[in-house]
């Protein structure tokens, strides 16, 4: 990808200063520490997972099953703690390599098998969740372990640990895609798959890691879910997936692959979670909240369309010379 | 066709057209008669303001100042739509047909005949007409054929036919020949004669003079949005339109240096692929250009594809240095040192989504990374030195690869290979749709090549090119290599071969004895 440059960041950051802004004046609770913590709760499995999305969309694949890989990851989880006995130590990193594995189904699906990210992934949405349901007779398991929520939602030095978690983790994403030989393969597979094989990059492998990387993060946020509930259910991430891809295409991604930045993608997680936030302190119904995140989702794509004409007219207005119908492509 | 020249009011005309962009003026007071039944040739080098009036012509952009006539009458287009209405017929670069049709509805695409009060299409008559249009113009071409099915240069036809369908009096023609071979010209030229006999105006725009010469009855010469030359049959001359267009004299077009050395460093015994290689050998010396003739189709790119590693060898043996390589991709071809510059810039060469930095080290990512980190500041550094090197132009840097012209693209994939350091480097259609001075860049980067020692491989379907710049050439027919003779041997007429220019001429024969009796 070309060197980050800041105009690439400004335009979300500001939408996102607006909406702070916004819902700040007219909710007189929002400014409270305690409400801020409760964002930071509420963003921290959603961010997780729309890394793993990202990171699939930056290739030019989408991931549609992250939600039932969740609720499979919970249920699978909470047996292994509740049913088998096992330890924290041993189920925790067992529920992890349960989503890299599923990860790598949905990978080498897609990778070597060429069945389209789509199909497979919807697929996947529909299987998983339904052994989900097979797990423990498909009802919740509750009560797994008094140490889970202390283990990942106590405090650093007053710092929440989940929001260490989401900081380390999006440090990580950014110098992976930014700075390392792997990052640049994964945009250049989706700006150019056929380009990218005649480059000597190893197409295949490069898909089949960004969707493990996907199933990974699908993990640790049903671990992060399960902990905070302390409890699993087949119901656990519905629709994650659908807010994932919507906060990387807030943030500016391109559902074509090849082009966003994944820091970016935290910043559409908190648009979309502090609309939420505030719409939620000013008790409007859910329906209307829906409404409100597809109208963000599809303005934010219009502005970013756009972005290129609308600063070309501006231009063209403050130096007096004719605004163009259609962009000068190739004089 | 002095007839219609003199005195008379030409079909078309465009008086004193101005355009600018913030930054560049395209268009300088340009003016340009498209008299009926001539083909007038357009020519200047990328960036010269030859697609932006096209475009004012075909209505997509508007001018600031100047005038549109049409039989002496102003006419100005709200968009292309409106040009279209007045008989302009645009066939643009790109091909506007969409795949998964047919030819037939393709055709007639957007005014379908509709039947029962203009519910239903009535495919009929779609048909039909299309059997008409392609009839006229002598074209053997199924309309139910799906146009995936169809060669690119058949695609090319069936565009032209599609702008024709549309009772054009103007029909504007971008680069035709880009994706065609020398037989398909030739057909292509014989169809624009038969046209402009019948009273359409041609506007042809070509970057390969020598077809001009021979096609346009006159022509104009842009350069920096000015006309610096127009003129009539009697003065039309290669070497005085490049000087004209790039505006330096040079003195020859194929600058070439022979550095074949002895040593044989790649062989390739019987190759065979699933595409089309049939038991296909050769051996390519240090520093010598073997250039691989045939006509299109004739499976000179997936031989190259068969030596990178693209396609996978079924039989066979790629030999480099006396060692036996494993071709499990292209991935290994690279790290052997091999290097491919693919037909198709777009859709196999370049990353649109990145400036021409990333394009530039994607082969050689090693190059520019530390340990796991990569170090942006020497990528940079490599692709300014690479944008001085080949005089690319400095936007380059910082701009999308989208947004630069194709000579510059084409330069930048070269630097792709040059940057991997490769010992072979095959191009194929290296000079196709960029510019006399990138041509010449071209031609000057295969010497720096040989005298360093590298080996080229070279595809071209330019036959004067491909006979110049090679020191050998390995005629392919039916993805079999059929002979190897040093170049100098080689006429332009043995690179088609005889059978098949036999078989051609029977087949436009055949054709216009066709077209005759449908009209």
């Amino acid at each position: 990808m070309k060197r980050s440059t800041l105009a690439e960041f400004l335009g979300p950051i500001v939408a996102l200063v607006i909406i702070v802004g916004v819902v700040a004046v007219t909710t007189p609770n929002f400014l409270a520490t305690a409400n801020f913590q409760n964002i930071a709760l509420q963003a921290a499995v959603l961010s997780i997972v729309a890394i793993g999305s990202t990171v699939v969309i930056l290739t030019g694949g989408i991931d549609l099953s992250p939600g039932s890989m969740i609720a499979l990851i919970t249920m699978a989880l909470a047996a292994m703690i509740k049913l088998d006995g096992w330890g924290l130590m041993l189920a925790i990193p067992a529920a992890l390599a349960i989503g890299g594995a599923l990860g790598a189904v949905n990978g080498f699906l897609v990778a070597y098998l060429r069945i389209p990210a789509f199909i497979v992934t919807l697929a996947g949405l529909s299987a998983l969740k339904g052994i989900a349901l097979t797990i423990g007779g498909g009802t919740p398991i509750v009560s797994l372990s008094p140490n889970l929520e202390t283990l990942f939602y106590g405090q650093v030095l007053g710092i929440p640990l989940p929001f260490i978690y989401v900081l380390v983790l999006y440090a990580l994403a950014v110098f992976t895609l930014n700075h390392t030989k792997f990052g640049r393969e994964i945009y250049a597979i989706g700006g150019n798959e056929a380009a990218a094989r005649l480059s000597g990059i190893k197409v295949k492998r490069v898909r089949l890691l960004a969707f493990v990387i996907a199933g990974v993060c699908a993990g640790i946020g049903g671990v992060l879910l399960a902990a905070r509930l302390n409890s699993g259910s087949p119901n656990y991430g519905t629709l994650i997936e659908l807010q994932a891809i919507a906060a990387a295409v807030v943030g500016g991604a391109s559902l074509a692959g090849g082009r966003g930045h994944v820091f970016n993608t935290l910043i559409g997680v908190l648009i979309i979670t502090v609309v939420q936030n505030g719409l939620n302190l000013n008790a409007v119904s859910p329906a209307v909240q829906s409404i409100a995140i597809g109208l963000i989702i599809l303005l934010a794509v219009t502005l970013d369309l756009w972005r290129g004409h609308l600063s070309r007219i501006l231009r063209a207005q403050f130096t007096r010379t004719p605004a163009l119908a259609t962009p000068a492509k190739g004089l | 066709m002095t007839v219609h020249a003199q005195r008379a009011v030409p079909l078309w005309s465009l008086q004193d057209i101005c355009k600018g962009f913030p930054g560049v003026q395209a268009n300088n007071h340009i003016d340009i008669d498209l008299p009926a039944g001539e083909i007038h040739g357009l020519l200047g080098e990328n960036g010269c303001g030859k697609s932006t009036l096209i475009k004012i012509l075909s209505g997509v952009q508007q001018p600031d100042s100047g005038r549109i006539l049409h039989n002496g009458r102003e006419v100005t287009f709200d968009g292309p739509g409106a040009a279209r209405r007045e008989g302009i017929a645009t066939v643009y670069q790109e091909f506007s047909l969409i795949p998964h049709l047919t030819v037939a509805e393709n055709i007639s695409m957007g005014r379908h005949p509709r039947r029962r009060g203009g519910l239903m299409v009535d495919w009929r008559a779609v048909t039909a007409e299309a059997q008409r249009i392609l009839g006229q113009l002598g074209l053997e071409i199924d309309p139910a054929a799906r146009v995936t099915d169809l060669s690119v240069a058949e695609q090319q036809l069936v565009e032209i036919a599609k702008a024709l369908s549309q009772d054009a009096t103007l029909l504007i023609l971008d680069e035709p020949t880009t994706a065609l071979g020398q037989e398909e010209i030739v057909a292509l030229h014989r169809l624009l004669r038969r046209m402009k006999e019948s009273g359409v105006g041609i506007l042809y725009i070509s970057h390969r003079l020598d077809e001009v010469v021979e096609l346009v009855d006159s022509f104009t010469v842009l350069k920096d949005g000015r006309v610096v030359s127009a003129a009539g049959q009697t003065r039309l001359d290669v070497d005085e339109i490049v000087t004209r267009m790039i505006g330096s004299d040079i003195s020859e077009h194929f600058p070439k240096e022979d550095n074949t050395r002895d040593e044989v460093v790649l062989t390739v015994r019987g190759a065979r692929t699933a595409h089309r290689v049939a038991d296909v050998s050769f051996d390519l010396r240090r520093g010598e250009v073997l250039g691989l003739g045939g006509v299109i189709g004739s499976g000179r790119t997936e031989i190259a594809r068969a030596v990178f590693g693209a396609d996978r060898l079924l039989a066979g043996e790629v030999t480099l240095d006396g060692r036996r390589l494993r071709l499990r991709g292209p991935a290994d071809a690279i790290a052997a040192g091999i290097a491919l510059v693919p037909e198709n810039r777009k859709t196999e060469g370049l990353f649109f989504n990145f400036a021409a930095g990333p394009n530039i080290t994607m082969a050689h990512l090693r190059g520019v990374t530390r340990g796991p980190l990569f170090d942006h500041r020497r990528e940079d550094r490599v692709c300014v030195d690479y944008i001085d090197d080949l005089a690319i132009t400095p936007s380059a840097r910082t701009k999308l690869v989208n947004l630069i012209s194709g000579g510059n693209q084409q330069k930048v994939l070269i630097a792709r290979w040059l940057f991997s350091d490769s010992r072979i480097v095959i191009l194929d259609e290296p000079t196709q749709g960029i510019d006399v001075g990138a041509k010449l860049a071209v031609y000057r980067l295969i010497n720096d090549l040989t005298r360093a020692g590298k080996s080229v491989i070279l595809i071209s379907s330019a036959h004067n090119e491909l006979i110049a710049m090679s020191d050998r050439i390995a005629i392919v027919k039916h993805g079999r290599v059929t002979d190897i003779r040093p170049a100098h041997e080689v006429s332009p007429t043995d690179l088609v071969s005889a059978t098949e220019a036999a078989h051609h001429d029977i087949a436009a024969v055949a054709a216009v004895q066709k077209s005759e009796v449908l009209s």
